[in-house]
């Protein structure tokens, strides 16, 4: 029905003012709160699809609060092309990012408000991408003949994990534990306790006794790893996305040896087994209010419309109230558009979906290792197969990783 | 006129509101935060539950008055030499291992008087191969070559970080005790020991758990 039905008393113009002023109120109002929030200067970049270009570019020039992601990123992809001093520089700042994260924090505060979305806060990663960071930094530390700086890493690995809902779950990676204890016996200490944490965590998987003499260290990973999307009404759900690997295990020659690679940390489980996050309950409650903001503005401005129409202009009062309920419902569907309960979707999306380990002693001079990835069927995907040339050094252990995704051939 | 005056006080409120809501909750520091010369033994505005500058101070400061206070090296008949050997990492928390000892040997250096003296092992390749020159005759020496001068060491400084970790949804609790021995290179006795602990707390905003 149209807003100009004539009436007796010149309530028209009166009405049409009140609902001019209304909608002007109600705007200038759903401005105030959707225009407040604020953006960072820096903007997304322009993405290549090469991480090696991409990553460096948004860590300078991106958004600051994806700064530690990009760079998890790109120490993933240099590493895989064998570019460990970029790795290095890349995980040495995000950890220390990651490490300095206690008390107040600003952008976490916002990110926890009605009006802010949670991915405006700096990102860190979740308990698993963490704990990826510090395995990574570790095998480099060991790379570089540091084993007690890689431990201190596989250590900083688990402590990342050990918050989570099901207790079962706390601490439960395998290779942390398991490098802890073996550097811990390589710098002739008692590795005995990390390696009983290993195998209890190690399920179906009966992991090898310690070899001090084993001066080559071989690191694996395969298949695709976990990303995150959202579910809810308004994607306040953080969920895990885990793709089935089509490398199922890994096996790999060296001189005269064929050894099999079991996979022994799966980063998608780990993914999956944190629980809830106290955050969940926040964007929870965001969605709640949002939802019920968004009925009471709907309520407001139906019943005011109603209202006014009712009296057909012929109540001044009424007409004043129902301009109110509409003015009172547009502002609340204004606050409800602004609230953004959506979960934070930002993944490091690169991982591996499995990790493993293997050691043995070698002399010191060339040799040549070539490792096939296998499938389901235990056959080899010739496209994946990854050579790596490498000399052992004579005074400390030589530490090799190959990627399912890694350049070949590589020589270290 | 009732309703003009009402709807006039709420658009001025609304458009006040809006002004002064968006001047007042922009990014903090925008252009950032300027550098600040701090001291190093100062606890400063970025901090976390890890090993820091101040207690690296902290601790190396207690050690170097403790070795200087020991009797073997303040009644020491000539000057004893001292090897560092490097530290012991067993916290969860990686760190430059040689630094805790070369600001040990720096305050000794400064404050022993020559009491002490350090041997430069870590320099043993740049030496070795300075000596060889000599030896084939490739640069001129002040003294004969074919002597061995490198001094033996007379102790070994060492220590070992050691370290628990509790984290709960209460947060993260991390200890470290810090302990440094002088080691007779002759009689393997350990003739000094001292430790030192630092424990720190911290949680993390609510948006990060």
């Amino acid at each position: 029905m149209p807003l100009t039905v004539k009436t007796t008393e010149g309530c028209p113009a009166n009405r049409r003012s009140s609902l001019v002023l209304a909608w002007l109120t109600a705007g200038a109002l759903a401005l105030g709160v959707a225009g407040c929030s604020t953006t960072d200067a820096r903007r997304q970049p322009v993405l290549t699809g090469d991480l090696m270009v991409d990553g460096p570019n948004a860590i300078a020039h991106g958004p600051t609060r994806d700064r530690v992601l990009w760079e998890y990123r790109t120490a993933t992809a240099a590493m895989r092309q064998g570019n460990y001093g970029l790795a290095k520089q890349y995980l040495d700042d995000g950890l220390t990012t990651l490490q300095g994260i206690y008390g107040p924090d600003k952008e976490a505060r916002k990110a926890r408000g009605y009006f802010h979305a949670e991915a405006k806060k700096t990102f860190i990663g979740e308990p698993y991408e963490r704990s990826m960071a510090y395995i990574y930094r570790g095998i480099l530390y060991w790379m570089d003949g540091e084993p007690d700086n890689a431990r201190a890493c596989f250590r900083s690995a688990e402590i990342e994990d050990s918050d989570t809902e099901n207790h079962a779950y706390a601490g439960d990676w395998v290779l942390p534990d398991y490098l802890d204890g073996l550097a811990t016996v390589k710098l002739s200490g008692d590795g005995s306790d990390a390696f009983k944490r290993a195998q209890g965590s190690a399920k179906g998987l009966r992991l090898p006794p310690y070899d001090p003499k084993a001066n080559v260290l071989f690191f694996f990973e395969f298949g695709p790893g976990p990303t995150k999307y959202a579910t809810g009404e308004y994607a306040e759900q953080l969920r895990f996305r885990t793709p089935v690997s089509p490398v199922r295990s890994a096996r790999f020659k060296i001189d005269s040896l064929d050894v099999p690679v079991a996979p022994t940390d799966d980063v998608c489980f780990q993914a999956i087994t944190r629980g809830g996050r106290l955050m969940d309950h926040i964007l929870g409650n965001k969605a709640v209010f949002k939802s019920a903001t968004d009925i009471a503005g709907d309520v407001g401005i139906v019943g005011g419309a109603a209202t006014i129409l009712g009296t057909g202009g012929r109540n001044a009062t009424a007409d004043e109230v129902g301009a109110g309920l509409i003015v009172a419902g547009i502002i609340s569907k204004a606050v409800s558009a602004a609230t953004t309960p959506e979960a934070d979707i930002r993944s490091w999306d690169n991982l591996p979906h499995y990790l493993s380990f293997a050691c043995m002693p070698l002399p010191p001079g060339p040799h040549t290792v070539t490792v096939e990835f296998l499938d389901a069927a235990g056959m080899p995907m010739p496209f994946l197969t990854k050579t790596v040339s490498f000399d052992v050094p004579a005074d400390k252990d030589k530490v090799i990783f190959v990627s399912d995704q890694s350049l070949t051939p590589q020589k270290t | 006129m009732n309703l003009m005056k009402y709807g006039s006080f709420l658009a001025v409120a609304a458009t006040a509101g809006l002004i002064s809501g968006c001047a007042s909750s922009g990014v903090r520091n925008p252009s950032g935060t300027p550098v600040t010369e701090m001291r190093a033994d100062e606890r400063g505005f970025v901090a976390g539950t890890g090993i820091e500058s101040q207690d690296l101070l902290a601790v190396t400061d207690k050690m170097s008055h403790g070795i200087l206070s020991i009797p073997q090296i303040a009644n020491a008949q000539g000057t004893p030499r001292v090897v560092l050997d490097p530290v012991i990492n067993e916290t969860r928390f990686p760190i430059n291992k040689d630094i805790f000892l070369t600001r040990i040997q720096a305050d000794l250096i400064s404050k022993a008087n020559g009491k002490v003296t350090f041997l430069a092992r870590e320099r043993m390749a740049a030496l070795e191969k300075e000596r060889q020159m000599k030896q084939a005759g490739q640069v001129t020496s002040s003294s004969d070559p074919n002597v061995v001068e490198f001094k033996g060491a007379d102790f070994f400084l060492t220590g070992k970080l050691s370290g628990l970790t509790t984290r709960t949804s209460q947060g993260t609790s991390d200890y470290i005790l810090y302990t440094f021995e002088l080691i007779d290179a002759r009689t393997s006795d350990i003739i000094w020991q001292d430790s030192a602990e630092i424990k720190k707390q911290g949680l993390e905003d609510a948006a990060y758990r």
